[in-house]
């Protein structure tokens, strides 16, 4: 009886979002074409270690990463700027090992980590309309990275923090769930770049990133 | 709206921030251990027959010091004498005059920090209205106190000392850092280490 009273109260939320879908009386352009809008995005994403990077430090995926942007979805432009600040950490642990330092010899279980804290600005240039239920988007992006870098020898840790200029370039697409609805999918692959150089890393920090996150629109 | 959005934006980018991880949380005891070695790098150790050592382990706490001799000291310096031995060296009494001397040091530093109590009232902004935190008292500083200790092992040269100055020149030493250095089920893995990546010291 329970049951049915439970699936009696979801009913009665659906039956009436049906009815709305009658023709509609109005042909206005969708809002979102209209004005110029925002939109927020939360990501989760999975990073992988490029270049000299991942030789002399860290090659292990990481999937311990996070960013929020919001934008300004320009009217009558295929274009969008906003900001985004984010969370990446990679981590990789070698097994004990020796390590020159001078003349010394260090025998330790070395736990590599490197923090990034990105900030940035970035520019859409979206392919087909607002309207479109998929998106799809290029992204240049550019700013600073707050890095926190981390070595620990067993539990001895050395720890460098540098703010580092980074960009990006990203190729990515929105799915709307619903045709000019306010909320959809973003998927997004990106290439991020971060100068800085320390100790192992000698050549900057640079990544694949790929994303998958959630987006709100509204006016 | 906007407005709202951006706040959103900053305590959710707060958050993230601190979320602070632990890395090394998850490892053991021994994978803790840190050996670091360092010799004379002009030293002929097969010169260098016959050896001594401490009959007791120099505590060094804030350069104070003292000696002592616990059952995880005796540990290590019987650990000591047996890898000394395995090497090719001849145990023999300090009256003997050896040619090598070997000193174990606990070696414990205290260090003081301060931390200014409250935070910066900077953290405070996003209560909203462009406002910090007022502050009805002063503020003050907290004091935390952290310790580190390591054993300290050192080879002194007894067979050259510095007649001018009347000193003994080490020739070789070793630091054994991390968790675990106070356990008596350690000692073995840590004597043998640090005899393990010195391979110039053997002798037979």
């Amino acid at each position: 009886m329970k049951k049915l009273i439970i699936a009696a109260f979801f009913l009665a939320g659906f039956i009436p979002a049906v009815a709305q879908d009658a023709p509609k009386l109005y042909t206005l352009p969708s809002p979102f074409e209209r004005y110029t809008h925002y939109l927020a995005t939360l990501r989760f994403a999975g990073a992988m270690p490029l270049g000299s990077f991942a030789d002399s430090y860290i090659d292990k995926a990481s999937f311990q990463n996070a960013s929020i942007s919001i934008e300004w979805v320009l009217r009558n432009s295929p274009i969008s700027i906003g900001g985004e600040i984010g969370s990446t950490y990679f981590q990789k642990r070698l097994p004990r090992a020796l390590y020159q330092n001078g003349n010394e010899t260090i025998s330790a279980v070395q736990t590599r980590t490197l923090s990034q804290y990105p900030v940035e600005l970035f520019g859409n240039y979206h392919f087909l309309g607002k309207t479109s239920s998929i998106q799809p988007y290029i992204q240049v992006s550019g700013g600073v990275s707050i890095l926190d870098n981390v070595l620990y020898y067993g539990s001895l840790s050395s720890q460098h923090q540098k703010v580092a200029p980074k960009y990006g370039v990203g190729l990515g697409s929105k799915f709307l769930f619903k045709q000019d609805g306010s909320v959809g999918v973003d998927v997004r692959v990106k290439y991020n770049g971060t100068a800085y150089k320390h100790d192992y890393i000698e050549k900057g920090v640079s990544s694949l990133n790929g994303s998958i996150g959630i987006f709100y629109r509204w006016w | 709206m906007l407005k709202k959005a951006s706040l959103f934006l900053l305590i959710a980018g707060l958050g993230l921030i601190s979320c602070s991880k632990d890395p090394i949380s998850d490892l053991s005891t021994e994978e803790s251990l840190v050996y670091v070695t360092n010799h004379d790098q002009a030293a002929n150790f097969t010169q260098y027959k016959t050896f001594s050592i401490v009959d007791s382990v120099l505590v060094v706490e804030n350069n104070r010091q003292q000696t002592a001799l616990t059952d995880l000291d005796r540990d290590v310096l019987n650990r000591i004498i047996t890898k000394m031995q395995g090497l090719g060296y001849k145990y023999v009494s300090p009256k003997s005059n050896p040619d090598v001397g070997i000193n174990v040091t606990w070696v414990t530093n205290t260090y003081l920090n301060v931390v200014s109590q409250p935070l910066s009232s900077y953290y405070g902004g996003y209560w909203g209205g462009g406002y910090g935190y007022g502050y009805g008292y002063p503020s003050y500083y907290s004091y935390y106190e952290t310790a580190e200790s390591y054993w300290l092992v050192s080879m002194l040269d007894f067979k050259n000392p510095n007649t001018a100055n009347k000193t003994f020149n080490v020739i070789w030493d070793a630091q054994i850092r991390g968790a675990g250095i106070g356990e008596r089920q350690y000692v073995d893995t840590m004597v043998d280490s640090i005899f393990g990546q010195s391979g110039y010291l053997k002798i037979n």
